[in-house]
């Protein structure tokens, strides 16, 4: 890139597992209040936005372009133009890329940037034969017609199709992601015992920086509607009493009888959304602004949609190419957690030659992924994955804890439904 | 003199009255208008193959009713008959006009401007949000005059009819359209087209009688006479309940209608003349007039005068978010400003939340706005615990604990945070504005700004000017209050500023009371009898012990023995720790969703007092011990120039703490009394239960000169 891009600030919700305590709001409700408040915290003057991006995956049916709804919402200016980006998992990282483009091209000077996802309130839907005698019935002029048009249904029509479900799934391959997380699990033989006490790290050190107040850095407490009487002020998801042996009581979820993926050792469906104010450099520096980092590059990668899981070492191949950084050069990396035994895999393939060969076209290995480096405070099997909003607190909570380690460069990776990675290399001042 | 009516004529014999009465933004009838009407009309009668008549407005509403300062002026029963009688006949010769007659109705269309469209054959209505139809005059003590009372049930039916008529609520043109008031609907920009459209498709001599299309229940409801009867007795059931019979002109109204709907129309006419002529020289009438006019002359003040223009007040921060913070937080965001609510911590915050969202939910429950709305408004709230977002609010409105030291402590703080232009406000409800400035940088940035509890019923705010305030800062904040959709009086800065102050001697009187061996609900009971929304021990238990009781010593400090905090409420505060109903410990507690007196209360009391001579207090005395007593401190801020004159000191406690309206204010009601006989009375009263009642030296002076609050003259 020609120019870092500046993140002056980044804030976002706490994360709160689907179905709890952040139910009652939508995409738009939580992405809204992690801008107003990213807004409030900066006092950047908000006619001074050029554009609005927000990633989001599973899009509310009633808040269409959910990017211009929350911005709304949050209180920036009619005239602020605003969209919506989806590259699945990738959304929350997709939204500063484009930002960060256009602020380059010179397309924008400020560009609103986040990531939503509220998982609680994607859909059930009816089936295509439901939906078809409905518009049968609505097409029938004649009681005779309505009545002949009734008589096609059959109870099993009223099953309901989850959408969770459905976006859950690779329509190409057929594969739920959780079966593509078994593919790694074969291809690096990690074992079960591996994948949970990869994911007890996860939930100890993610409670860590609870109670460390390190996360409460980056959160905006959210009083929670309906009542508004309670207010949720961190993660719900990590848990200070999680143990190997409640982890191992778990049956597998995706391959009943072969498996090792449980629900204890992936991400929990989650509710959450982040935002960050971007501006390049030079702008950031005229403003007299100090931002929390920069974005330096980035890359994004593709591969076979039943390995999705290995997306973060793809991209971040390309991402070293186009830098000539190594991966020693990053003192940080957050690789988001879709699975334990995926960012497992990812590790492993980073230490392996033969991958590297096999895969990358490059003679040697990328370079091993110390555990004292990757996911210092926990991941996503702990805080959750908000599909929409994970890339944006990846790059979030990165840069927070490369500012209190006094660490220069850092590496937010992640893997993407349907196959694919994001690899984005940050700096912050030093 | 310019000619309130225009004459237009086109040609198809269509005649148009264009209405403008001139120097006047709305269209008022009055004498001269009534006259040019009356002349226009037999010009237009005259024209040959006249086939239709429409009436309309040359101003951007119809005709906003009749001028109440002629209303205010009447004093003779017959007087007054003869008045509705002379709209009465003017009306009635356009009913009788031999072509088709049409209103044409965009805007404001109100009172005796309603019943000129009722006396039309045809109405057609605009869609705009401004059009709004109704019949109020029961708002001012009065009914309908001009036959409002007679055509509007006859046309839309008994039970709409009274709805709107002992309501005073208008409609808008599609509902005037939907319950039959309206012949069609026409959109505010095709209005043209829409009266052409609507005349060509009407007869020649259309003029003949309509008979509105009914319902079956509405046939057998209004159509027979026991029908009629179970309407207009719900009616009189439900205005008893709502207002215990204080205003008579909705009893009367309903008799009226008894009497002469099935009748013949021009009876019902002589009728309503009649009972207008009764009702409009009536007290509660006169009382109901006055208040419209202080509401009139409130709406022109401008506060202080100033002539800068004001910075924009878009971005709001308030700090304290217990129920008062949170519920100004409501105000805020309803009326579409951004709000930043501080408290120390986030569970406190999000008190405030919920203490907004549940004026937004009893909001829902009557269908006043849809949840989607409230949720994006709920969006303009934002929370925080460390004044971040501080630096770039307008104004911030300060709501915490009624303490000087942590108020000065708090302001400080705040001064660190905001802009070298945002305005302070202080919503303190006693302590003085000046005292708390001193220790400020920018102190003319600093004001007083007392909104009432609850916030989404009180329509009063006062404000307060310290010593060091800038004019531009007063007019901001009584802008601001505008713009809330509240009432704001500006009053001077001394201990409890206006309302509590006068408000507080009747709280400690009325508890003195108990020791005197009455009892509270029966001191309650009268206090409501007399017109109070609440009786001072229900208020006591709203507002709660611990606020109470510090605003109770605020005033003993500033003003001595008058003031002194009755003994009863230190011990129930202090010793037994009552603090009203949010501990649900005080007077009455709460039972399902009414309140009951609460035992555990008698019983402390009983344990307390040693009533010498239990219980020997009438109601009248009751009601003067604590009416009159305000009324003393009252006269000694209207001397002090604490607020700007009797009807504003009237509207605030109206507004402030619901005196009731039909009394006309409270030193209206000193006024009705005799200022002669209050002297007297508080001088009965000072020699047996303390020298609080001494008369005021200022209410001596007028008994001796014979003098008024209000001036008989020109208040009527």
């Amino acid at each position: 890139m020609k120019e870092r891009v500046a993140i002056v600030d980044g804030i976002r919700t706490p994360f709160c597992k689907a179905g709890g305590v952040l139910r009652a709001m939508a995409a738009d409700d939580l992405g809204a209040v992690a801008v107003k408040e990213l807004m409030a915290r900066t006092e950047f003057p908000p006619e001074q936005i050029d554009e609005l991006i927000f990633g989001n995956v599973a899009q509310p049916v009633e808040a269409a372009n959910v990017a211009r709804v929350l911005a709304l919402k949050a209180g920036l200016p009619t005239s602020l133009p605003a969209y919506t980006v989806h590259r699945n998992c990738a959304s929350g990282m997709e939204s500063i890329t484009t930002g960060a483009n256009k602020i380059l091209a010179g397309q924008a000077d400020v560009i609103v940037a986040g990531g939503t996802e509220s998982m609680s309130n994607i859909p059930l839907m009816y089936g295509r034969k439901m939906t078809e005698l409905f518009t049968g019935l609505f097409k029938a002029r004649t009681v005779g017609a309505r009545l002949k048009a009734m008589l096609g249904f059959r109870p099993s029509f009223l099953k309901p199709v989850v959408g969770l479900e459905k976006g859950l799934t690779d329509p190409i391959c057929g594969m739920m992601m959780g079966s593509t997380a078994e593919v790694l699990a074969r291809e690096f033989a990690i074992t079960r015992d591996e994948q949970d006490a990869f994911s007890l790290r996860s939930h100890q050190r993610a409670v860590a920086a609870i109670e460390g107040g390190r996360m409460a850095e980056e959160i905006v407490p959210v009083p929670v509607p309906p009542s508004y009487h309670m207010v949720q002020e961190r993660d719900d998801g990590p848990r200070a009493e999680q143990t190997m042996e409640a982890l191992a009581k778990l049956k597998p979820y995706f391959d009943r009888q072969t498996g090792t993926v449980t629900v204890g050792n992936s991400c929990p469906i989650t509710d959450g959304a982040g935002a960050v104010l971007i501006m390049a450099e030079s702008r950031a520096r005229e403003l007299g602004l100090h931002p929390l980092g920069y974005l330096v590059d980035y890359a994004y990668a593709a591969l076979d949609g039943q390995r999705m899981g290995l997306g973060p070492i793809y991209a971040t191949s390309r991402l070293l190419e186009r830098t000539g950084l190594t991966v020693d050069a990053f003192d940080l990396i957050e690789i988001n957690e879709a699975f334990a035994v995926q960012v497992m895999a990812n590790q492993r393939a980073f230490e392996s030659d033969a991958f590297s060969r096999t895969y990358l076209g490059r003679d040697r290995a990328l370079g091993a992924l110390d555990d004292d480096r990757l996911n210092v405070n926990g991941g996503a099997v702990a805080i959750g994955h908000p599909v929409g909003a994970t890339g944006t607190r990846l790059i979030i909570t990165l840069l927070h804890e490369m500012r209190r380690r006094n660490a220069h460069r850092g590496l937010a990776s992640l893997c993407v439904g349907g196959g694919q990675g994001a690899a984005l290399a940050l700096e912050v001042e030093s | 003199m310019n000619p309130s009516v225009r004459i237009e004529r086109s040609a198809e014999g269509i005649v148009t009255l264009w209405i403008d009465v001139p120097d006047k933004k709305v269209n008022i009838f009055n004498e001269a208008v009534i006259t040019e009407l009356g002349q226009a009309l037999d010009e237009a009668l005259a024209v040959p193959d006249l086939r239709a008549l429409v009436l309309r407005s040359s101003k951007s509403s119809f005709i906003a009713g009749a001028d109440i300062g002629i209303l205010r002026q009447l004093t003779d029963e017959n007087d007054a008959a003869a008045k509705a009688r002379l709209g009465q006949r003017l009306f009635e010769r356009i009913a009788a006009a031999p072509c088709a007659t049409l209103a044409v109705v965009h805007g404001a269309c109100l009172g005796g401007g309603l019943e000129l469209a009722l006396a039309c054959r045809f109405r057609i209505v605009s869609d705009h949000a401004s059009t709004q139809l109704g019949l109020p005059e029961v708002n001012l003590g009065i009914i309908p005059g001009w036959g409002g009372s007679q055509r509007l049930p006859r046309l839309v039916g008994l039970g709409q009819a009274m709805q709107m008529m002992l309501t005073g609520k208008s409609i808008d043109g599609k509902r005037a359209v939907r319950v039959g008031l309206a012949d069609r609907l026409v959109a505010t920009e095709f209005i043209e087209a829409g009266i052409q459209a609507f005349l060509a498709a009407i007869p020649a001599q259309s003029n003949a009688a309509r008979t509105p299309s009914r319902s079956l229940r509405e046939r057998l409801l209004d159509g027979t006479a026991v029908g009629r009867a179970i309407v207009l007795r719900a009616a009189k059931k439900s205005v008893l309940a709502k207002t215990a019979g204080v205003y008579p002109a909705a009893l009367a109204l309903i008799d009226l209608v008894e009497r002469t709907y099935a009748g013949p129309l021009d009876t019902g006419l002589e009728d309503e003349a009649r009972v207008f002529g009764q009702l409009a020289i009536s007290r509660v009438s006169k009382n109901l007039q006055q208040l419209f006019f202080t509401r009139e002359s409130l709406k022109g003040d401008p506060g202080l005068p100033y002539d800068g223009v004001l910075p924009p007040v878009d971005h709001v921060g308030v700090v304290g978010a217990g129920v008062m913070g949170g519920k100004i937080a409501w105000l805020m965001t309803h009326r579409d400003l951004d709000v930043r609510l501080k408290d120390i911590e986030w569970p406190a915050v999000a008190k405030g939340f919920a203490a907004a969202h549940d004026c937004y939910e009893q909001l829902v429950r009557v269908r006043r706005l849809k949840p989607e709305t409230v949720n994006v408004k709920m969006h303009r709230l934002s929370g925080t615990t460390n004044y971040s977002g501080f630096g770039s609010l307008d104004l911030v409105i300060e709501a915490i604990v009624e303490n000087l030291d942590v108020k000065r402590t708090v302001h400080c703080e705040l001064e660190g945070v905001m802009g070298d232009d945002a305005i302070l406000c202080s919503n303190t409800s006693s302590l003085s504005v000046s005292k708390m400035a001193g220790a400020l940088r920018r102190p003319g940035r600093f004001i007083g700004m007392h909104f009432f509890n609850p916030v989404n019923r009180m329509p009063l705010v006062e404000i307060i000017p310290g010593e060091h305030t800038d004019p531009a800062t007063v007019a901001t904040v009584y802008a601001l209050a505008k713009r809330l959709g509240k009432t704001p009086v500006v009053v001077k800065d001394c201990a409890g500023f206006l309302v509590n102050r006068v408000l507080l001697p009747y709280m400690n009187e009325s508890t003195r009371m108990l020791d005197d061996g009455v009892d509270y609900a029966r001191v309650d009971r009268v206090l409501r009898t007399f017109g109070l929304p609440m009786g001072p021990f229900e208020l006591a238990d709203e507002v709660g012990f611990d606020i109470g009781y510090t605003v109770s010593q605020v005033l003993e400090d500033a003003y001595g023995d008058r003031m002194a905090v009755a003994d009863l409420l230190q011990v129930l505060y202090k010793e037994k720790g009552v603090l009203g109903r949010k501990a649900g410990n005080g007077f009455y507690v709460r039972n399902g969703r009414t309140a009951v007196e609460n035992p555990e209360m008698r019983r402390i009391l009983s344990t307390l007092k040693t009533p010498s001579t239990p219980d020997e207090l009438s109601d009248a005395q009751i009601v003067d011990r604590a009416i009159l007593l305000m009324v003393n401190e009252a006269a000694r801020c209207l001397d002090e120039g604490v607020v700007a004159n009797a009807a504003y000191l009237d509207m605030a406690m109206i507004m402030g703490t619901g005196f009731p309206a039909f009394r006309g204010g409270l030193l209206r009601y000193a006024d009705t009394r005799g200022i002669a006989d209050v002297v007297e009375s508080l001088d009965i009263m000072s020699k047996r239960w303390g020298a609080q009642f001494t008369p005021a030296e200022p209410l001596k002076a007028m008994a001796a000169d014979g003098r008024k609050f209000y001036n008989p003259e020109t208040d009527g």
